[in-house]
């Protein structure tokens, strides 16, 4: 008897809550920038500068530590090509975050700071016995990366700076059903290992009404290795075929560069322009590895084939009193998720973000930064003849997905 | 600060009920007739129409017959009530079937008969093997007869007790000579679906080409020319389904492959002899014996052109050793017609020209039988009259401008390269395909599932309708212990 078809173990692994920058990429780094359109790297607005161009913090006059925290509130729903009934995802809430603390001397021309964040993200549920569960049923992805930085102003118009991204903390869950006729379900959970990468750029502000900078952060891999296996409610008469505990994973992250322009026309004016391209075309396969046959394989592939994308952002703030700023902005982001290649755990098209935030501070040191973004995923549909045509009928479901999103912050900020 | 959390609560439930109304909707596709009317749908056919599965036609299997999905799914689109002949629940194992019961120690299945709540009312003649089923003689839409061959529907008798036990179950008695072509003629459909003639082939190469035979072509064409002009008289609309070539199904895919692993396990050679009969198998009949190695039967890769049937399984493990199973078992068979000059077993094997000390399936004294083995002339002429039956059924359904239902390139498919279901995977293999039930011939309610959505496919293509197709994996493959 035959049974290599009973499971098609793997085959999604990282996905995507809204409110990113295409596939499961998060750009919810500074709270200022969250109002902005997510623009930041021809900016040097406060201590995120770390992330958003490290080049930039050596030109950020104050020293300082800020924390922010967003909520992703996502909404999505799908209906399948086969089938037919409108599913709405069970909505779940992710809460990315950001911490920054700079130091440096008043006037020196260095700065340095650590910052913590997290970049990558997802979180979905699906819906129970939704035509998909054989692909994914839920996944819960959270990555925390340290970033020590330091950043230096060669003159008065032109600083650098690059950080050492380390990838402090990461957790997979990917849950699913297993396919007919074994059944049951297969949950994999494990820590990302801790891998290192690097950031860096370069601020250039040769007049008071115009800036503009370039950075980069390097490609990464989130590993994880010898994760758990855990399998139930598989038929007795199968059960030892999946005699998988332990399981290996590596998701690669995609390399960013950042261009990025300011403009201040006047001093209470601040415009910002950034372009972003993500390599994501590292991302053409997920493959897991099993430290035991599953059904008589033990590595599941699935195909990706990913594209690199770009980001398109613009944003403004307006010092409208000493203590009150106001923020809009906009962001357009192209899907790394080729035509006919769309998994349940990243349901990803092009996006388009419209923000807007407010600051306020109470004296000279301390502020508070209050944003909201709504992201509007645009619909994707792809048929069973486009999967058939990639041959990635086995492991992904044809319909049509929709998501939206509100993502509301908040900041407290401090400087010394 | 606390000022700005008492103020930001409003704005924060504000923003909450904004995001409870931008919850995305998708709206459902629209579904439409086109062109086609649905309101009174016939299903003409065999036992593929019945839902016939696990080797018998019970409640579960009726109630996911294509058919009965399709006819759901038209109602979306005008399509009326659909009746098809149910047993009852008390009596919902019907024909009794199959069950998978386990798996040997070596993975291979054992399947176990049903036998209780079952629908047999008696048997003709008092012949235990032709059991007679509880009538249902109301109307009914689902016409799926199992057995039935396109040459079988102008013979008077056929709904008789003597006739086709199916057919005489949904046969009003005061019109026991009525043929099958008279009461789909009287059917009056709108719209139809028209899926005959996998018996004439079926029959012959389900017994290894050694009993039954393939009706002729021209009966063929003329009898499935009479049943479609009938069903479009009144300007019906439809669907013709072509036949799979059999050779493709479990049933013929799945032993041979399993009985080649296991000799290469047993370190046989592959040049072991291999010796099978030919022909009709019958005592007085000449058969011809066919000396060959194991290397001719087809192996998972697909090399080798003897196909072994599924009834073949209880066989194989007495390859080599001095058996009689098999002609004791056939003796027992053939034993009621036997002649008076055959008074006992050893008076069979001798005219059968068997010595069962010799090792079986390797000596022309104790070959395989041919029964259990489907060669490569048999299939050629299998796969020839397929072609042939195809070609006719196509003409005349391009004829009358009906839509067509290659189940011959839809089945071939599936049997290179698997159908997958919203992400499952299924294939044609035995058991662990989802798609084929326990007797390695007919669909699992997925695999009715999947035909009803290529129907929609079709029917879709032809008339402009926009009927949707069904979640196939809500139906079940074969159910594991």
């Amino acid at each position: 008897m035959n049974l290599k078809h009973l499971l098609f173990a793997g085959g999604a692994l990282l996905g995507a809550t809204a409110a990113q920058a295409g596939g499961f990429q998060l750009t919810l780094a500074g709270q200022k920038n969250n109002g902005m359109g997510g623009v930041g790297t021809g900016l040097a607005l406060d201590q995120a500068a770390m992330f958003y161009n490290p080049g930039a913090l050596a030109m950020v006059r104050e020293r300082g530590v800020q924390i922010g925290v967003n909520a992703t509130l996502a909404r999505q729903a799908f209906r399948a090509q086969y089938g037919g009934t409108e599913r709405q995802l069970d909505n779940t809430v992710s809460t990315p975050f950001n911490f920054y603390a700079g130091f440096g001397p008043t006037e020196g021309k260095w700065k340095a700071g650590i910052g913590v964040y997290t970049p990558f993200g997802s979180r979905l549920d699906y819906n129970d016995n939704w035509e998909g569960r054989t692909s994914l049923t839920s996944i819960d992805l959270k990555s925390i990366f340290v970033q020590p930085t330091v950043s230096y102003a060669l003159t008065d118009q032109l600083s650098v700076g690059a950080g050492l991204v380390v990838f402090a903390a990461g957790s997979v869950n990917l849950q699913r059903d297993i396919q007919d006729p074994a059944q049951g379900s297969i949950e994999l959970d494990g820590k990302a290992d801790t891998k290192f990468g690097w950031n860096a750029g370069v601020y250039f502000k040769p007049s008071d009404k115009f800036s503009l900078g370039i950075s980069h952060r390097s490609k990464m891999d989130a590993v994880v290795s010898g994760g758990d296996v855990i399998i139930s409610g598989v038929n007795a008469s199968l059960a030892n075929r999946f005699a998988a505990r332990k399981f290996d994973v590596t998701l690669p992250l995609p390399a960013t560069t950042t261009i990025g322009f300011g403009l201040m026309p006047t001093e209470k004016l601040t415009l910002g322009f950034d372009v972003n391209y993500a390599t994501w075309s590292r991302y053409q396969e997920l493959v897991f590895t099993f430290d035991a046959p599953i059904n008589g394989q033990t590595v599941s592939r699935s195909r990706r084939e990913y594209q690199d994308a770009l980001t398109f952002r613009l944003g403004g703030q307006y010092q409208v009193t000493d203590a009150l700023t106001v923020r809009l902005g906009g962001a357009f982001d192209e899907t790394p998720v080729k035509d006919g290649f769309v998994t349940p755990e990243t349901p990803d098209n092009d996006r388009l973000t419209a923000t807007a935030g407010v600051s306020y501070k109470f004296g000279e040191r301390f502020g508070i930064d209050v944003s909201a973004q709504y992201v509007n995923i645009a619909k994707r549909s792809q048929t069973q003849e486009d999967l058939l045509n990639n041959g990635v009928a086995n492991d992904r479901v044809a319909g049509t997905y929709k998501t939206v999103a509100v993502v509301p912050g908040f900041g407290l900020n401090y400087n010394f | 600060m606390y000022t700005f959390l008492k103020k930001g609560a409003p704005a924060l439930a504000l923003l909450g009920l904004a995001l409870g109304s931008c919850q995305p909707e998708l709206e459902e596709p629209k579904a439409s007739a086109g062109s086609a009317d649905f309101s009174r749908y016939i299903a003409v056919g065999n036992s593929l129409t019945a839902g016939f599965m696990d080797g018998g036609l019970y409640r579960e299997g009726q109630a996911s017959s294509y058919p009965a999905l399709l006819a759901q799914q038209f109602s979306r689109v005008g399509g009326g009530a659909f009746t098809q002949p149910l047993f009852t629940e008390a009596q919902a194992n019907g024909s009794g079937y199959l069950r998978l019961a386990g798996f040997t120690a070596q993975g291979s299945p054992i399947t176990a008969p049903v036998v209780t709540s079952l629908a047999i009312r008696g048997f003709a003649g008092n012949d235990p093997t032709k059991p007679l089923y509880t009538k249902f003689t109301e109307p009914v839409n689902n016409l799926g007869v199992p057995g039935i061959r396109m040459s079988d529907i102008t013979t008077a008798g056929y709904g008789s007790t003597q006739g086709n036990p199916y057919f005489e179950r949904i046969t009003p008695d005061a019109s026991g000579t009525q043929t099958y072509l008279q009461r789909i003629s009287a059917s009056n459909p709108t719209f139809f679906t028209f899926w005959l003639g996998n018996n004439d082939v079926l029959g012959f190469a389900t017994a290894g080409g050694a009993a039954n035979s393939i009706t002729a072509r021209t009966t063929f064409t003329n009898n499935a020319n009479s049943a479609i002009d009938a069903l479009t008289a009144n300007g019906a609309k439809g669907v013709v389904a072509l036949i799979p070539d059999v050779a493709n199904i479990p049933f013929f895919t799945t032993v041979g492959p399993a009985f080649r692993s296991t000799l290469a396990q047993a370190n046989v050679p592959s040049a072991a002899p291999f010796v099978y009969t030919t022909g009709t198998l019958a005592p007085g009949q000449p058969n011809t014996r066919v000396s060959t190695t194991v290397a001719s039967i087809r192996d998972a890769a697909g090399t080798g052109n003897l196909l072994l049937t599924l009834t073949a399984s209880p066989y194989l493990g007495l390859y080599g050793q001095p058996s009689g199973k098999y002609w004791r078992d056939f003796y027992q068979q053939a034993r009621p017609s036997l002649p008076a000059t055959i008074p006992n077993l050893a008076t069979f094997l001798l005219v059968m020209q068997i010595d069962t000390l010799r090792p079986f399936g390797q000596t022309t004294q104790n070959p395989f039988p041919s029964t259990l083995v489907l060669d490569a002339t048999e299939q050629t002429t299998v796969r020839t009259a397929t072609t042939n039956f195809n070609a006719d059924l196509t003409a005349k359904a391009t004829a009358k401008d009906l839509a067509i239902f290659d189940a011959n390139s839809f089945f071939n498919g599936v049997a290179a390269n698997g159908y997958a279901t919203n992400g499952q995977i299924n294939s044609a293999s035995f058991i662990s395909g989802n798609l084929f039930s326990l007797d390695g011939v007919h669909p699992t309610p997925r695999g009715y599932a999947v035909v009803a959505n290529e129907m929609i496919r079709v029917i879709n293509q032809k008339y402009g309708s926009t009927i949707p197709f069904v979640d196939a994996n809500a139906y079940r493959g074969v159910r594991f212990p």
